[in-house]
């Protein structure tokens, strides 16, 4: 795998550019400077310049510097550890090259012990999508698929590409690294052939051509310029070297990766092609047609017809992922988890709203139960009932429009009217605020209310337009902007009819 | 009296202060509070992993809650040690490149050095997203607080808002992300990925408007002094705010001090009592309806008593502070027509070019119109006018541009076309009612003036 280590790091002729514009740009600057600091190091000097531009063009110019200062550190400074760096600059050095490893702070107490949970608590903690279960149920046929078609390649030592779709929430990430957390298994028992993992996600990117950096970080752990990156990892992946062990690179969110030349997408599918690569690309994306949509055709022919559609879950299968999460509690009914399954399978099959439902339930319930147990009855069962269910599952799906335009103000209710009034006079959606602040005349003189002027109608106007119950204009546009009713008139209709009524 | 000016100049002091950087203290919605700092307290203790939207209209106290659920968890050590605050702020951050870096500072990564973070935009979110993965439930919550959510999801490919949400989707470091927006419908706007990672626990803040009582107790509570015991509590309160420590939210620095104030307990009751009297009388109430009826938000409420305070004189005994009349006089500022105000301070002839605008709206229904068409039109009534007569055109094209710069009338189209001036179409952008009004109410306007408004025919 330390292949590509020993490669020249540079062009001699890139190098010299770089130091005649560093020696131009900073010659009042530098001089000085490295004369004082002449016996420390001279390497925050060749930082500040560095630093100072963060610019993608630079990124050449900034490994390019690392030679003659790596060495002229070397030189005066040989035995000095670099355990400890003292400047941002050398820190950042540190960082690229992969010897800080990225932490976070440690808490001062540890968070809540296994004991002394309760069973809902413990539910909770089971539902969490992060906890991801040993074997995915209701996933069997895909794993299959994937395994066998990822030891096939591994077997046979060649290349391949597969493409694995599906709406998200469907569990294609977590079936894939689960196939090579089963395919590492059998390489630990010497089953198989070892094989390296790579794994790169497009919206972890900033752009496209940083998938080079993430890859070559991943086999080597040093930050390189996306330039160098794609020049190493092209050298590694079309010569031939002996005992080169096949790699699986797994690419998620591979339709933000396609931009509009494409080459990052097509060096991807187009190393596996190479026999010296031994490449296994596993590529995974939410639409099943992107290919055809949005690839261009190489491309698409290089993805080939290894592909793979998972489906939204059933409500069966949501009860079955919910139900193996739970294993041996009794924190929820039964028909509980049916209501949450067949309500998201009917939206989106996504396992991930079935989950934060059924969690947001447990709380609901818990603090149920901790209202009974203040009151003293002794009906304190921790069980997630119906109720519960239907509780969260008002306050995830549900929208809250009625509720806002209950909430306005009565000068607010009356410019909706008067809005819904003038829809339905012109029979265009699209109102101009001089009709509606007509009909707000007419509304207020009826309901005996004081009309506002149009000063205050557009204030009112903008403020429904910040909470989106109106689609308006910039207000510089006073009496001309043309106004869309964001919420459907009958809603209009029933949040104040009702309210009125109560 | 001496004794009580200063007692008064102390409570106009107080009141003004509490109105403005009391940041702190929520009224209400006791669910909703229950709501978020479970959530927040979760995240700390357990190490969960969470998201949430707030969401509300403006001026409904969404972050006044959130300052108030943070005031409240300063009192639990746990919390205090074992959180991180990142605050972000659309307007702020405008891309994720700039919200990268705060976050980088206020986690008080490696590759920060005293609010400098060094290393491309790439090189930080990969350090960020390393970080984040190398934590795990020992390691101190994050809790994310992104202001202006709605603007986060203006960037592009949404990249922050996918990589904190799959964070707090996968066995990483535990953080908790909350985002506070006015959009009602700001799930739409988030990406399917994105939908699918967030966790959909939505918090709704809306004012209270069905109770009107409710309003005037808080317009009470608002102009009252507390005693000295609550006095004390809210003191206490504010002081666990000095375990706030966080780079970004500032509003505990110059938050509001109650123990700084001390009142006389004679004095504080004739005040209170002369405020419970206030809100009896009738004159109030109704301002008070006026008010609620535009806007029933506490925001708005609030601007208005701090107007009201302002008045405060300490020549005045208790009894003539803030009364009746004061607030009637405001409430009829806040339902004046500024438009009005407007036309009533131009000059008799760009009134009537006004005037002849209005005729020409009248008879041709809100056709557009350039110069020459109101030119002549004005030019026919003072030919027979007596004041009008002999005022050249240079003099009425300056008072129509003059028109055209205070944006009474706009141009067609925004950009400026190679038309001359005395040609280039124009709108009006008043109601007929405001130039009625304007008219009526015009200072020593003729009387030829107001006799051709009424009617174009000369």
């Amino acid at each position: 795998t330390r292949l590509a280590e020993g490669t020249p790091r540079r062009s001699i002729q890139l190098s010299s550019i770089v130091e005649q514009r560093v020696f131009n740009d900073d010659d009042i600057i530098n001089t000085p400077k490295r004369s004082k600091a002449r016996k420390s190091i001279a390497l925050p000097v060749v930082d500040n310049v560095k630093t100072t531009e963060d610019d993608e063009e630079y990124t050449p110019k900034k490994t390019t510097q690392k030679t003659p200062s790596k060495g002229r550190r070397s030189t005066t400074k040989a035995t000095e550890a670099p355990a400890t760096p003292k400047t941002p600059s050398q820190k950042l050095k540190m960082i690229r090259s992969g010897e800080i490893k990225p932490t976070l702070e440690k808490r001062d107490s540890l968070a809540g012990s296994e004991k002394g949970k309760t069973d809902l608590q413990i539910a909770r903690e089971r539902l969490h999508v992060s906890v991801v279960p040993k074997s995915l149920p209701c996933r069997e046929k895909e794993f299959d698929n994937i395994y066998t078609f990822l030891e096939g390649k591994i077997q046979d030592q060649c290349g391949g590409c597969m493409y694995v779709s599906g709406v998200p929430g469907t569990g294609k990430t977590a079936t894939v690294t689960g196939v090579i957390r089963m395919l590492q298994q059998r390489v630990a028992e010497d089953d198989l052939p070892p094989f390296d993992f790579l794994e790169i996600n497009g919206m972890r990117l900033t752009e496209p051509r940083q998938a080079y950096v993430h890859i070559y970080r991943q086999l080597t752990g040093k930050t390189v310029s996306w330039e160098h990156a794609h020049a190493l990892l092209e050298k590694r992946f079309t010569t031939p070297a002996p005992r080169r062990v096949t790699t699986v690179l797994l690419v998620d969110e591979l339709d933000i990766l396609c931009n509009r030349r494409q080459d990052v997408v097509y060096n991807l599918l187009d190393w596996p092609t190479k026999s010296a690569a031994r490449l296994v690309v596993v590529t995974i994306a939410n639409t099943m047609d992107l290919p055809e949509r949005l690839l261009m055709g190489k491309v698409t022919s290089r993805l080939g017809l290894t592909r793979l559609t998972f489906q939204p879950y059933t409500h069966k299968q949501l009860q079955e992922i919910v139900t193996g999460r739970l294993q041996g509690s009794e924190a929820f009914k039964g028909d509980a988890v049916q209501l949450v399954a067949r309500k998201v399978a009917a939206v989106s099959g996504d396992a991930r709203r079935a989950l934060d439902i059924c969690r947001r339930a447990t709380e609901i319930a818990d603090a149920a139960a901790s209202k009974a147990a203040e009151k003293g009855s002794k009906d304190t069962q921790q069980c997630v009932n119906m109720l519960h269910v239907q509780q969260a599952l008002n306050e995830m799906i549900s929208s809250a429009k009625v509720q806002a335009i209950k909430n306005c103000s009565r000068l607010e209710q009356i410019f909706l009217q008067a809005v819904v009034a003038e829809v339905t006079r012109t029979g265009v959606e699209e109102t101009s605020f001089m009709g509606v602040y007509t009909q707000i005349e007419t509304i207020a003189a009826f309901m005996g209310a004081a009309t506002p002027t149009p000063g205050r109608a557009l204030r009112i106007c903008a403020k429904l337009g910040s909470e989106r119950l109106l689609i308006c204009e910039h207000s510089r546009n006073d009496v001309f902007q043309k106004i869309l009713l964001n919420v459907s008139m009958d809603d209009i209709h029933y949040a104040l009819k009702v309210n009125n009524t109560n | 009296m001496p004794d009580d000016s200063e007692e008064i100049l102390k409570t106009r002091k107080f009141l003004k202060e509490r109105l403005q950087t009391d940041y702190s203290t929520f009224r209400g919605h006791e669910n909703e509070r229950d709501n978020i700092r479970q959530l927040l307290q979760r995240t700390a203790e357990m190490g969960e992993s969470n998201s949430m939207l707030l969401i509300g209209p403006r001026g409904s106290g969404k972050t006044t809650l959130v300052n108030a659920v943070l005031t409240d968890l300063m009192k639990n050590k746990d919390f205090i040690q074992n959180t991180l605050i990142v605050h972000l702020n659309g307007n702020l951050h405008t891309d994720d490149r700039l919200a990268l870096k705060s976050v980088t500072v206020q986690m008080q990564l490696e590759n920060a050095t005293d609010g400098k973070v060094f290393g491309s935009f790439s090189e930080n979110l990969a350090f960020l997203l390393a970080c984040l993965k190398a934590g795990n439930k020992r390691s101190k919550s994050v809790v994310f607080i992104l202001d202006e959510f709605d603007l986060f999801c203006a960037h592009h490919n949404q990249t922050l808002l996918y990589n904190l949400f799959d964070v707090s989707q996968s066995a990483q470091a535990p953080i908790c992300v909350l985002g506070v927006t006015c959009r009602l419908d700001v799930i739409e706007l988030l990406e399917k990925r994105v939908k699918s990672r967030f966790s959909h626990r939505q918090v709704f803040i809306f004012p209270n408007a069905e109770d009107f009582d409710e309003y005037v107790k808080l317009f009470a509570e608002l102009l009252t002094i507390p005693s000295e015991k609550q006095l004390k509590e809210l003191a206490d309160r504010v002081g666990t705010l000095k375990h706030l420590q966080s780079s970004e939210l500032t509003f505990h620095r110059s938050h509001f001090q109650p123990s700084k104030y001390k009142f006389s307990k004679k004095y504080m009751e004739a005040w209170n009592k002369h405020i419970a009297e206030l809100i009896k009388t009738p004159s109030v109430v109704k301002s008070l309806q006026a008010l609620f009826d535009f806007d029933v938000s506490q925001a708005f409420l609030k601007i208005f008593i701090f107007r009201l305070v302002c008045q405060m004189q300490t020549s005045l005994s208790i009894a003539e502070q803030i009364t009746a009349e004061q607030i009637t006089q405001l409430t009829a500022i806040y339902e004046m027509d500024e438009k009005v105000e407007l036309l009533c301070g131009l000059s008799v002839l760009e009134l009537c070019l006004i005037i002849a605008i209005k005729h020409h709206s009248e008879i041709y229904d809100r056709d557009p119109f350039n110069f020459e068409i109101i030119f002549s039109r004005f030019h026919k009534f003072a030919k027979v006018s007596s004041t009008m007569q002999g005022i050249e055109r240079p003099v009425a094209l300056k008072a129509f541009e003059h028109l055209r710069n205070m944006e009474i009338i706009l141009p067609l189209t925004a950009t400026t076309c190679k038309v001359q001036k005395e040609f280039e179409m124009h709108k009006m952008v008043l109601t007929y009612g405001q130039i009625n009004q304007a008219v009526q109410r015009y200072q020593a306007l003729p009387t030829e003036v107001q006799q051709w408004s009424q009617s174009s025919l000369i």
